[in-house]
């Protein structure tokens, strides 16, 4: 991973003006050199004493900060200011991916036997994951009070805390790669400009265009590579090939081949494109049988040199063999639509020319030669069947469809399910609550039964009541038109807005807090290790905190706000309410069943 | 499906057919009855492949007598890979039986079959082909049992000739259906040469898929088709150029580079020779003996030796004793020198010289002391030469072989050709680029030896209109000569004439209009209007490449280039065949991931000639002007000359014949089948007029509204939306009311009934 060495100041506490020095970090540990080296604030630390690592969001004046927590229980550390954020961010990015590392570290002795024993006490956690959990969290300011509150405030582990989020790391990841801006369709034209009084003639470059010419042009970026700044500037370079540019644009092939004699650098950008060929001749190996034409060079014997016709006016007669590019637009063009179907494949900025050249370079390595496996492979047969079958005249295969996508199945159907009994809850008489242990025999008659019955009475189709669906839309269509009413015509208006700001916003907090609980809680039921059983008395205390603060809120409020604030807790208390009795429940079970000797 | 036709019981791969394919087989199951010649024109996208194969094989099954004999030719490489992927589809359609015991297998050149991981590496064709000769060579073989150390040798080909002498190739290559990537597989899979291999089960093999000159060019037929049987049917796809390849195959043409090489060559013989008399001189006179036998060939060459055969018709080879002047190689080598001096000479001329192949001769007779018979025998005389000497790297002598393929050609033919020698081109008239070209003019010359020796030659196309022109230019007589029109579910097909741009003036490709800038800008201003309108691919064809890169580069310095390409990515047709098949690749995957693309190509260049732009790769295809040849070319001029003498054909009638099939051949890409659909833009003036239009076939014709004759660009842009609007509803695929345009096996149970009702 290296080492990484920065300006920074080492800060005892917030208020400390800190002590100016140089922070050093390597895989193992980090070192502070404090400039004036009478000052005592040394510092050597393993990074395996430290467990986390907090930095603050910065906006306006405040200074950036890192904080290197020791133990995250006893909350001390090591507090870093630095002079800008890009400094700090490097160091944190650093400090996460040397953390993920340490804690990638098998479990130590000193462990406690139940977290070394159970599954969730310590994860694999690769660098890029701690970055991401990072980024979620500063990208997401609610996210970020829930992991403060929950994680740091010790009722939920980090683990925990992210294992509910699993979908939202995911989809993080995928977003990442899934949509960025490609290259322009049209081709960005390297044009020059001439200013009509002097001599003069002036190409304009952006790093737009110069991402595009190093995509098409493999040689310019070899050549860049190559020659910056070993042989020439920047700037240099650029001057080059824009003189190269405007000799192969005038068509001025004679001065062109005369420049290029002279001087090898511009040679280079004069000179067909190697790299090009290369490739090419690679991939001709992959196209599809169907449109192969240079198999056709291969099987033409008309055409051998001074075969057949050769002056009738429809060939054009060019020796193609000069080293000297005959480059055309049309080449251009096609290389250029090629590298905007490819897509931009590498993460790079376009910031400088060296790092989207290198960055380029990697993603071009060449796949290894797979000749051989090209002939064997189904997929071509696969596209010449498809070119050649007369689609009308086959019935069609299969129904082409696409796959329903949930992101996740589980809480989808729960979702729908909770929603069908929502809506069913007022005409519920319709539905007997049935006792369901019935054998298979009795399941087995019982259908029979029904579809006999349903064969009989196929006139009048009972399968349900006319009256009770009639109802059942009816009362269905109320409470849509309703809520809609409700939600439409003031959302301002609502519950919330009558109550005071301040309120509002506890609630707000309070309400996700309870959220985040109530799913940690309800989430560990059955309780079947002593891990769980932790979780749940931990999440408890948490939402026995709240529940307090939340009726100190209700009996603080004010008398004319005090009825809607009942209203908006009445719903917390009661998920909570239900908690607590599903827990005192649980409780009495397990003590009637007896007392299990690991004490759960 | 299977169903009855007068008959005969036929197995057709899908479920159901067209009429037009039903009426095809029909006349094609006559032409084989009655033993002849057919040529049939079916409109593309009608499914010709399968309808032929289907019924030809499906004839051989019913009539035990006439084993499944079918050579079918085609224009291109990726067609024989299509061509074979339908025969799979139907083999796996016939009774298990017979799909168990039939073979068919495409065949091509070294460069498409070495899987020898060396040779196979080199770029050209000559390369590979010389590279393998280095490790096949009888010579090379013969050194290496002796020798085996230091002599590497072809361990594919090895296996391939231990087979073959315990003829025991059919266990190599079990019944089936083999493509180029087949054979190339089976080779790396058996270790053995699938090149030679395929060159021998071609013999056995029921089908033979391979490219037209495989049967026409006769330095390559006498050596792969020699063997063929009288029964075989021939089929010519895609055949509405076959004139155009069979006066290619007889046509050679000389430059100063090909004296330069070929002066090189003979100086490199002279060593050879020279180094033989001093280690191996039996060889030599062994040589000599064999000719003054009377062989000019060692008789049955072993199969690895074999290389371009002589040029000329195989019945007007002479089969008589090489001439006694240029039996020995010193006299033979002095010949050739002589030749090559009289040749440079020649070459060196300031104007345009035409001559016919008698007074070329007599002047070489007398000027050079080369009589007319040491001419024709210059090929095979060298042929022998280069054996003796045992010499591989025939890439290294192809000058040295052009120059006894035209002594060859010209002393054997006096009528048909001629030869023309011009100092420079016509269209760069300052650049000095001599060439003496030697032209044939007659399509039936290279195509009789194929229509004698075989039953029944099927010559059909999409454009052979009109229909009875091709027997005059081919000189044959078909039983069977019928052109098909389309019975189209719905109009999927939408040809447009546009004579007149945005701005209302005409438009045209004329020598005088077309670097007007209005026309070039008008042109470009109708493609940026398509481009915004018709979805996926759009391919603009242009007469020439010249008059492409020209109006390209216009388009670009207008910036009307810049705007296509807001809406659609670029590609473009160049010389280089790799590029364009690369730039090919890409256009259909821009098509495929929905971004859309144009694709700018050449009438008469490959593209045109076998690529299909069919569904959403081509929903619009506009030509670009009228593409006539290159009427001041000279050889054209010599052609049309002969033309008129011997054919009565009227100059001015070919010159449309030709631009008109060459243009509907371009547009008609777009169409695969009768749930495709497509447009058709004809953007010349010039095709308003009835003369020109008339000449285009029956199935463009009868979709080509009077309203649609006379179009500007906008509306055309007009009926375009409307024509895209409609495609994009549903319909019944097989057709409303009377007219059936999809017949199940139901419906031709029930025609059959009705006929014999009747």
């Amino acid at each position: 991973m290296g080492s990484m060495t920065i300006g920074a100041k080492y800060k005892t506490t917030l208020k400390d003006p800190g002590t100016p020095g140089i922070l050093r970090m390597n895989d193992d540990k980090f070192t502070f050199t404090p400039n004036d080296p009478r000052s005592a604030m040394k510092l050597n630390v393993d990074f395996r004493s430290i467990k986390g690592h907090k930095f603050n969001k910065v906006d306006g004046n405040k200074p950036a900060l890192l904080n290197l927590s020791k133990d995250s229980d006893k909350g001390g550390g090591y507090m870093f200011e630095f002079d800008n954020v890009g400094n700090r961010d490097l160091c944190r990015d650093f400090v996460a991916k040397v953390l993920g590392k340490h804690q990638g570290i098998p479990p130590r002795p000193t462990m406690p036997p139940e977290i070394s024993g159970s599954s969730t006490g310590l994860e694999q956690l690769s660098a890029a994951e701690v970055e991401r959990r990072v980024k979620l969290l500063r990208e997401d300011s609610e996210l970020q009070k829930l992991h403060k509150k929950f994680v740091l405030g010790n009722i939920l582990r980090e683990s925990e805390f992210w294992a509910t989020r699993k979908n939202l790391l995911d989809d993080e990841a995928n977003k990442a790669s899934k949509q960025r801006p490609g290259f322009k369709t049209a081709m960005s034209d390297v044009r020059p400009s001439a200013d009509g009084r002097t001599n003069k003639v002036t190409f304009n470059l952006t790093s737009e265009m110069i991402h595009q010419i190093f995509a098409e042009k493999p040689a310019v970026r070899r050549a860049f590579l190559d020659f910056v700044p070993k042989k020439m500037t920047d700037i240099e370079f650029w001057r080059k090939y824009c003189r190269a540019e405007y000799l192969l644009r005038t068509k001025n092939t004679v001065a062109a081949t005369a420049e290029a004699a002279e001087d090898e650098e511009l040679a280079v950008f004069l000179k067909n494109d190697d790299i090009l060929a290369k490739e090419a001749k690679l991939k001709i190996k992959r196209v599809d049988p169907t449109l192969d034409m240079a198999a056709d060079a291969g099987d033409d014997y008309i055409h051998l040199p001074d075969h057949g016709i050769l002056r009738d006016g429809s060939k054009e007669t060019v020796d193609t063999d000069s080293e000297w590019a005959q480059r055309t637009l049309s080449q251009e063009l096609n290389r250029h639509a090629a590298v905007v179907l490819e897509g931009i494949t590498s993460d790079v900025e376009l910031t400088d020319a060296k790092t989207v050249a290198e960055a380029l370079t990697r993603s071009k390595k060449e796949p290894p030669s797979t000749s051989t496996v090209d002939d064997d492979s189904h997929e071509r047969l696969v596209k010449v069947a498809r070119m050649t079958e007369i689609e009308d005249l086959q019935a069609p295969r299969s129904v082409p469809y696409a796959p329903l996508s949930i992101k996740d199945p589980r809480q989808y159907f729960d979702s729908q399910q909770a929603n069908a009994l929502r809506s069913l809850g007022g005409s519920n008489d319709g539905r007997k609550a049935r006792n369901c242990s019935l054998s298979t025999e009795e399941v087995f008659h019982h259908i029979m039964d029904q579809i006999s019955s349903f064969k009989v009475n196929k006139s009048n189709c009972s399968v349900l009541e006319s009256d009770m669906a009639l109802k059942v839309l009816n009362e269905l269509n109320e409470g849509i038109s309703r809520s809609r009413r409700l939600n439409l015509k003031n959302p301002q208006e609502g519950l919330l807005g009558r109550v005071p700001q301040h309120t509002q916003d506890e609630l707000m907090d309070h309400w996700t807090a309870i959220q985040e609980l109530l799913r940690h809680f309800w989430s560990s039921y059955p309780i079947t290790s002593a891990v769980l059983y932790n979780k749940v008395q931990r999440v408890k205390d948490a939402m026995t905190q709240i529940y307090q603060k939340l009726q100190a809120i209700k009996e603080s409020a004010q008398p004319d706000v005090r009825h809607e604030i009942s209203r908006l807790v009445k719903p917390m208390t009661q998920a909570l309410d239900a908690a607590f009795s599903h827990d005192l429940e649980q409780q009495q079970k397990s003590a009637k069943a007896g007392n299990k000797p690991n004490g759960y | 499906m299977r169903f009855d036709l007068d008959g005969l019981p036929v197995h057709f791969p899908y479920a159901a057919i067209y009429p037009e394919q039903h009426a095809y087989m029909g006349e094609l199951k006559r032409a084989l009855d009655a033993r002849g010649h057919a040529l049939l024109e079916m409109p593309t996208g009608t499914g010709k492949t399968a309808a032929l194969i289907s019924l030809i094989t499906s004839y051989s099954l019913a009539n035990p007598s006439r084993p499944l004999r079918l050579i079918y030719c085609t224009r291109t490489v990726h067609e024989m890979e299509k061509t074979l992927a339908e025969l799979r589809l139907l083999f796996a359609h016939l009774p298990p039986a017979a799909s168990r015991s039939l073979l068919a297998l495409g065949l091509s050149s070294r460069k498409n079959l070495c899987v020898h991981p060396q040779a196979s590496a080199a770029a050209a064709r000559d390369s590979v082909d010389t590279a393998c000769r280095r490790l096949t060579a009888s010579w090379v073989r013969e050194k290496a049992a002796s020798d085996p150390e230091s002599t590497p040798l072809c361990e594919f080909y090895e296996t391939f000739d231990r087979a073959a002498a315990a003829g025991d190739l059919a266990s190599l290559m079990p019944p089936g259906v083999y493509t180029l990537a087949d054979l190339r597989a089976l080779g790396r899979q058996r270790r053995v040469c699938p090149y030679f291999l395929a060159r021998q089960m071609v013999k056995y093999a029921n089908v033979v898929v391979y490219s037209y000159q495989y049967l026409l060019d006769p330095k390559v037929a006498s050596i792969v088709s020699r063997e063929m049987q009288k029964e075989c049917v021939v089929v010519f796809d895609e055949a509405h150029n076959i004139d155009n390849v069979c006066i290619e195959a007889l046509s050679v043409s000389i430059r100063k580079q090909t004296l330069e090489g070929a002066e090189r060559n003979l100086r490199r013989i002279s060593h050879e020779i020279d180094r033989f008399k001093a280690t191996d001189a039996n060889r030599l006179r062994a040589e000599y003996n064999r000719l003054v036998d009377g062989l000019a060939q060692r008789g049955n060459l072993p199969i690895s030796d074999a290389w371009l055969a002589n040029p000329a018709l195989p019945d007007d080879i002479l089969r008589e004793a090489v001439p006694g002047n240029i039996r020995r190689a010193e006299h033979f080598l002095a010949v050739l020198r002589r030749l090559v001096r009289f040749l440079d000479g020649r070459l060196d001329t300031e104007t345009v010289e035409n001559e016919m192949p008698v007074a070329f001769v007599a002047s070489i007779h007398s000027q050079a002391g080369i009589d007319q018979k040491m001419l024709r025998f210059c090929y095979d005389r060298l042929h022998s030469l280069m054996m003796t000497l045992e010499i591989t790297d025939t890439d290294e002598f192809m000058h040295i072989q052009t120059i006894c393929d035209f002594a060859t050609l010209i002393g054997t033919y006096t009528r048909g050709f001629s030869i023309i020698i011009e100092p420079y081109d016509d269209r760069m008239p300052d650049i000095r680029d001599p060439v003496i070209q030697l032209s044939c003019h007659d399509a039936s010359l290279a195509i009789r030896p194929v229509f004698d020796r075989f039953e029944t030659v099927v010559i059909t196309s999409g454009t052979l209109s009109p229909i009875d022109l091709y027997p005059r230019l081919l000189n044959f007589n078909p039983v069977i000569s019928r052109s098909f029109t389309m019975s189209l579910t719905r109009d999927c097909i939408c040809p447009m004439v546009l004579t007149r741009g945005s701005d209302q003036l005409p438009v045209s490709t004329k020598f005088d209009m077309r670097s007007d800038p209005g026309v070039v800008r008008n042109y470009g201003r109708l493609l940026l209007e398509m481009a915004s309108a018709v979805p996926d691919g759009i391919v603009g064809f242009f007469v020439s490449y010249s008059y492409m890169d020209g109006i390209v580069n216009s388009w670009h310095e207008m910036g009307i280039l810049q705007d296509i390409m807001q809406h659609k990515l670029v590609f473009i047709e160049t010389p280089d065949v790799v590029e364009t098949t690369l730039a090919l690749d890409n256009y259909r995957k821009a098509c495929d991931c929905g971004r859309g693309a144009v694709f700018f190509s050449v009438a008469r260049g490959k593209v045109a000639e076998g690529i299909d732009f069919d569904r959403h790769y081509g929903r619009l295809v506009i030509m670009f002007g009228v593409p006539f040849q290159y009427t001041l070319s000279r050889i054209l001029l010599a052609r049309l000359e002969y033309l008129r003498e011997t054919f009565q054909i009227k100059e001015g009638d070919f010159l449309t014949f030709d631009a008109l099939r060459q243009a509907a051949q371009c547009v008609g890409r777009v169409i695969r089948s009768k749930a495709d659909y497509g447009m058709m833009i004809f953007a010349d003036k010039r095709y308003s007029r009835h003369d020109k239009r008339s000449k285009l076939p029956g199935w463009i014709l009868s979709h080509l509204h009077d309203a649609h004759l006379n179009l500007s660009t906008d509306m055309a842009l007009h009926i375009a939306r409307e024509f895209l609007r409609r495609m994009a509803q549903p319909y019944d695929k097989t057709g409303s009311g009377g007219k059936k345009t999809l017949l199940t096996e139901e419906d031709l149970q029930a025609m059959a009934q009705d006929a014999m009702e009747m």
